[in-house]
């Protein structure tokens, strides 16, 4: 069977009747294709039918007529449709274009902005990609608690709120679209910044939100130039997923990295979308990312990587988007350039509260410029701070073999 | 060559808020453990269950319908395995999946009359 079959049909089938029976039937929708999962899961236990996928969609379609069968039955739950529906025949929101175009509806729907921007990240994880609340606590490094919570608040104001399920349109869609790109952003950094001993999640997440991408990249209203470059800028990084990290679960830096792991089919694809990303003069923050993260993957090997060309990007990109990390980011760049005045000028700039809980990442880089410029007791000390500030396991071994290093002289 | 029924009892997947992707692996676990006893030629047949339940006591015949949300435990299904004996059988249902969410297994014996 197809991988994730399950949790993909979930998203389609949530998304297919709530378009038909309304976000306020949300929660109805989601236990009555849960359900479905369950039985198909038990009665399949003997022998897949020959096209489960085919089998889950008319599972969907019964879903629906037990539906309008259940809300009817009590007058005051009998459901609004959404408008138009009942002018398009049952069968025809079965269609693969509908059922894209329910999708979309869904994602928008996620990113819209009467919810909390915390709740969006969890509510698309549940309904368009088909979470538990386990999975997306643990994918996020949340209590279960307090996904459900957030899942909660978000069905509250979805229905208080009487949002429509719809893909926005005219003067809305930019706005809109934008945060769509964000939230897809922040589910792709989750996974590719998480050093959650279980790979599969980190998998999980950057695939989801690469699908999600791809789904944008379909529709000609959504299918934009920052769509095209966001894509580029996943897959890039998906294709260095498997070489950032080893068994051990260690992390492993871009320096040391095995290049012949880097996945090329994936920097292809991303080729592609980034050819399309600059058919017009439009550049976003995802475009200067995406050739960031081009010049890296172009490189043979660490010593040959192009710091002016990505230093370049990185200034461009600050322009645009002027955060504390690409001042971060920078200064690494101007470390590798030994270019170690410029450097500190830049880390001078940064104030680490404002880089919240990875503020331990300019401790580092501090400790890194200390190195480079023979201070090994200055070094020590900021590493040392970086260590009490650091949450994350893999990167607190990280950092501790770094100090071994340093101490060690093996720099 | 004796028959053994081995009963599947447990808390209902509706109750154990199983994720989508969860319940694919579970799935995939079921058919592995099906093709290996169809491969060693053991199963002999075998059920899921529905979870809603009709039940009947006493002398009056008193019916209570019942969800599997009302019953902590609840049949889900069976197969009916040979074996040579009871370590055979529980031998065969080692491999159960669902041991991890709280399932077990009952092994019976299917009795024979001699003729």
């Amino acid at each position: 069977m197809i991988d994730h079959l399950f949790r993909h049909q979930y998203g389609k089938m949530v998304s297919i009747l709530t378009r038909i029976f309304g976000l306020t039937h949300l929660e109805t929708i989601e236990d009555a294709v849960q359900d479905t999962f369950i039985k198909a899961m038990t009665a399949w236990r003997n022998g897949l039918p020959d096209n489960p996928e085919a089998w889950l969609t008319k599972a969907a379609k019964n879903r629906a007529i037990d539906l309008f069968r259940k809300l009817n039955t009590d007058k005051n739950r009998l459901p609004k449709l959404e408008q138009g529906i009942a002018a398009i025949a049952l069968n025809d929101l079965f269609l693969d274009t509908e059922i894209a175009d329910s999708q979309l509806r869904m994602i928008f729907t996620a990113c819209h902005p009467i919810l909390n921007p915390k709740d969006q990240l969890s509510f698309a994880l549940k309904t368009v990609s088909g979470f538990s609340a386990k999975e997306i606590a643990s994918a996020l490094l949340l209590k279960e608690e307090t996904v459900k919570k957030r899942l909660m608040r978000a069905r509250k104001n979805i229905t208080e709120k009487a949002i429509s399920f719809q893909i926005p349109q005219g003067n809305d869609l930019p706005d809109r679209l934008s945060r769509v790109l964000e939230v897809l952003y922040l589910i792709f950094n989750e996974g590719f910044h998480s050093n959650k001993k279980e790979i599969l999640i980190r998998h999980d997440l950057c695939g989801e939100a690469i699908r999600l991408c791809k789904m944008l990249l379909k529709n000609q209203f959504t299918r934009t130039p920052a769509a095209y470059a966001l894509f580029a800028l996943m897959c890039f990084h998906s294709a260095r997923l498997d070489s950032k990290i080893n068994e051990a679960n260690e992390i492993i830096d871009l320096k040391n990295q095995d290049r012949k792991k880097w996945y090329f089919p994936l920097i292809k694809l991303g080729n592609e979308a980034m050819n399309q990303a600059v058919e017009t003069a439009v550049f976003t923050s995802y475009h200067f990312e995406a050739a960031i993260a081009v010049e890296h993957l172009k490189a043979p090997t660490f010593e040959a990587t192009n710091w002016t060309k990505i230093l370049s990007w990185y200034e461009k990109l600050y322009q645009i988007q002027p955060s504390p990390f690409n001042l971060l980011n920078r200064a690494m760049v101007q470390l590798q350039r030994s270019e170690y005045k410029e450097a500190f000028k830049l880390l001078e700039q940064i104030n680490p509260k404002d880089l919240e809980q990875r503020a331990y990442l300019f401790h580092g880089s501090y400790a890194e410029y200390f190195v480079l410029t023979g201070k090994v007791k200055k070094a020590l000390k900021s590493i040392d701070t970086a260590l009490n500030l650091v949450r994350n396991e893999a990167e607190r071994q990280f950092l501790l073999k770094k100090k071994y290093d340093i101490t060690n002289n093996l720099n | 060559m004796k028959k053994f029924m081995l009963i599947f009892v447990g808390t209902n997947y509706g109750e154990l808020g199983l994720s989508p992707e969860e319940m694919q692996s579970q799935m995939g676990k079921w058919f592995e453990w099906q093709g290996k006893m169809e491969a060693a030629g053991v199963v002999e047949g075998g059920h899921a269950l529905e979870s809603n339940m009709r039940r009947i006591s006493g002398p009056e015949r008193t019916v209570t319908d019942l969800t599997a949300a009302e019953v902590k435990e609840i049949v889900g299904g069976y197969y009916i395995v040979k074996a040579a004996d009871f370590d055979g059988a529980a031998k065969i249902a080692e491999d159960y999946p669902d041991y991890h969410l709280g399932g077990t297994v009952e092994i019976r014996e299917v009795m024979v009359f001699e003729q």
